[in-house]
This record gives structure tokens, sequence and C-alpha cells, in this order.
């Protein structure tokens, strides 16, 4: 290290250059005594108006829980009861109108889409159909006007 | 009066007197090692108060291990750390906005030397400035600055041989600068 040109070894450098206002250190000990008072005031009134809360607290935390179980309770009910109906029906047997009018729409749609694939009717089906939605007399006719 | 005393008055119950006897032994050595970190009275005085009330909170939980003069050193440290901190954050370096303030501070009587070496210790990393003026102003003893700083010796001696080489070389910079 070289030493002159070490000014930090030069002793004003270690002289106190700061300076405070005049009584400042006289006042401090009176000014602090004052803070810890009103802060410790604060803290007491904080105390006084905890333990509403702290009863309060714990209740209201249980109460949000069990409203929170009890609507998730009811939610997964609700989903399941929904889900479980349609069985029902089917496994009673009884339906309501509007499921009576779903119901013919949702066959017709199956079959439409079975009618688009290819599909061979024989011929015991055909006679069977036939036999079924149409009369004696309306057969004879038809008979008649193909030969 | 003797640490001792302060806290043998503190733990038999004369608060009063053992506060009178904490604040009357501490303000002055804590008043201007906050003042060489924050520079600016006013922020001195807040961090000062704040020191000798978080100390004075906390005496109960002082367990006596170490000694009530390192322990309220430490206080007066972080509480300059954190204002020096907040200030960084808060945009720029504000520590050097102060040191450059103080050619006009009324509480500031130095020359111009003095001036430039308080610029050129703002300009340090703000725990390498603590232990810079620790060191080299109090004179207080690595192990000493080991027990405020929670630091090991071995770091503080490097960071204060770092921290003097920089601040020796501003201050020759700014000289050779000058004439």
């Amino acid at each position: 290290m070289n030493e002159q040109q070490d000014i930090l070894r030069n002793p004003a450098c270690r002289e106190n250059p700061f300076q405070t206002p005049e009584g400042y250190f006289d006042s401090l000990e009176a000014r602090l005594m004052g803070r810890i008072a009103e802060e410790s005031a604060a803290e007491a009134q904080t105390r006084t108006t905890r333990p509403v809360w702290r009863i309060v607290k714990p209740a209201l935390t249980l109460a949000a829980m069990f409203a929170l179980v009890f609507g998730m309770g009811y939610g997964v009910l609700s989903l399941t009861h929904t889900l479980n109906r349609g069985a029902a029906v089917e496994a009673s047997g009884y339906a309501t109108a509007e499921e009576e009018l779903i119901r013919p729409a949702s066959l017709i749609n199956y079959y439409q889409a079975s009618l688009t694939e290819e599909t061979e009717l024989d011929e015991e089906t055909i006679v069977n159909y036939l036999a079924s939605e149409l009369s004696f007399s309306d057969l004879a006719e038809i008979y008649a006007q193909s030969y | 009066m003797t640490d001792q005393e302060i806290l043998q008055l503190y733990r038999s119950g004369e608060r009063e007197k053992a506060f009178h006897g904490l604040v009357s032994n501490y303000k002055e050595r804590l008043y201007w090692h906050i003042r060489r970190m924050v520079l600016d009275h006013d922020d001195t005085d807040d961090c000062l108060q704040n020191t000798f009330v978080k100390a004075w909170q906390s005496m109960d939980r002082f367990r006596g291990d170490a000694q009530l003069y390192t322990w309220l050193y430490r206080i007066a440290t972080n509480e300059s750390l954190t204002f020096l901190t907040k200030q960084q954050s808060r945009g720029g370096h504000l520590d050097l906005e102060a040191a450059n303030r103080l050619t006009t501070d009324p509480w500031f009587d130095g020359d111009k030397l003095q001036l430039s070496l308080h610029k050129a210790i703002a300009q340090l990393p703000p725990k390498q400035k603590a232990v810079f003026n620790l060191r080299y102003f109090e004179e207080m003893p690595y192990e000493k600055i080991s027990q405020v700083l929670e630091t090991s010796e071995g770091a503080l001696k490097a960071s204060y041989h770092h921290a003097y080489e920089k601040v020796k070389a501003a201050l020759k910079a700014e000289m050779d600068e000058k004439y």
C-alpha cells in the first residue's frame, strides 16, 4: 500500500463532520418515552378489541365450513339424482309427456340413421310388415295392380 | 451505568430507571453509527427511535448471551440497512443523492476532504458500508463486528479490505481530478 497516496491515513478523515440540532440528545429520551407510551396504548386498544374477534372467528370459520360442505353435498346429490332419474324412469316404465315426445323422435332418428347404411330386408320381414300394416282388401288390390 | 446494572434494574421492575440507563449509555454512540450510514439527520432520528423502541419492546426476550452493546448495535445496523435497502428499492442510488445533499446540509460541517470521503463511502453496498464504518471510524474489533453483523471474521476482513480499497481509489480519483 502506497502510504503517500493513502488519503484514508489522514487523521482528518476520521473526524466527525456531522452535527445535530441543539438539544437533540437532551430531548431524545422524553420523545422516546412518549412514542413508547403511544405504541403501548395502541397495543392495549388492539388487545381490547381482539377478544370479540377471537370468539367470533372460530364460530364464523365453522359456519363457513359447514355451509361449504352442505353446498358441496347438495350439489353432488342433485347431480346424482338427475343422472339416476332417467334409469329409474326406464325401470318403472313411467315417463312424462315430454319424455314421450322425445322418445319417438329418437327412434325415428335411429331408423333414419340405420337406413343410410346398406341393409338387406329379407322376404319374411316384408311379409310380416305388410300383414300387420295393411288389410286383406288392400293386399288384394296391390296384387291385382301388379298383374 | 453498566449493561449488567441496566438489566438488573429492568428485571427488578425498575423500568423507568433501566430505560434511562439504556438511552443515556447508547444514544450518542448509536446515533453516530446510524448517521454515518444514512447521512441525513431526520432519517437518523427515525432509525434511532426505531432502534430504541424495538430494543425496549423485546427486552423480555434478551437472553443475555450477547452483550447489550452488540445487541443494540445489531438492531441499529439492521434498521440502517433496512432504511438504505428501502431507499434503493424506491429508485436508484438515493444514498448517493443524500451524500450530494451534504454540501447544503446545515448539520454537516466537514471540509472538502470529509465531503469527498462520505460521498465515496455512500457508493459502497450497504453491508460493506456498515463494515467499513464500524472498523474505520469506531475502530471496533473484528470479533465485535462479527457479533453485530453475524458474519465470520474472515469474511469481514475481506469485506473491509475491498471497501477500504474502493474508498481510497474513489478519493484519489477525485483529488486527481480537482488538483
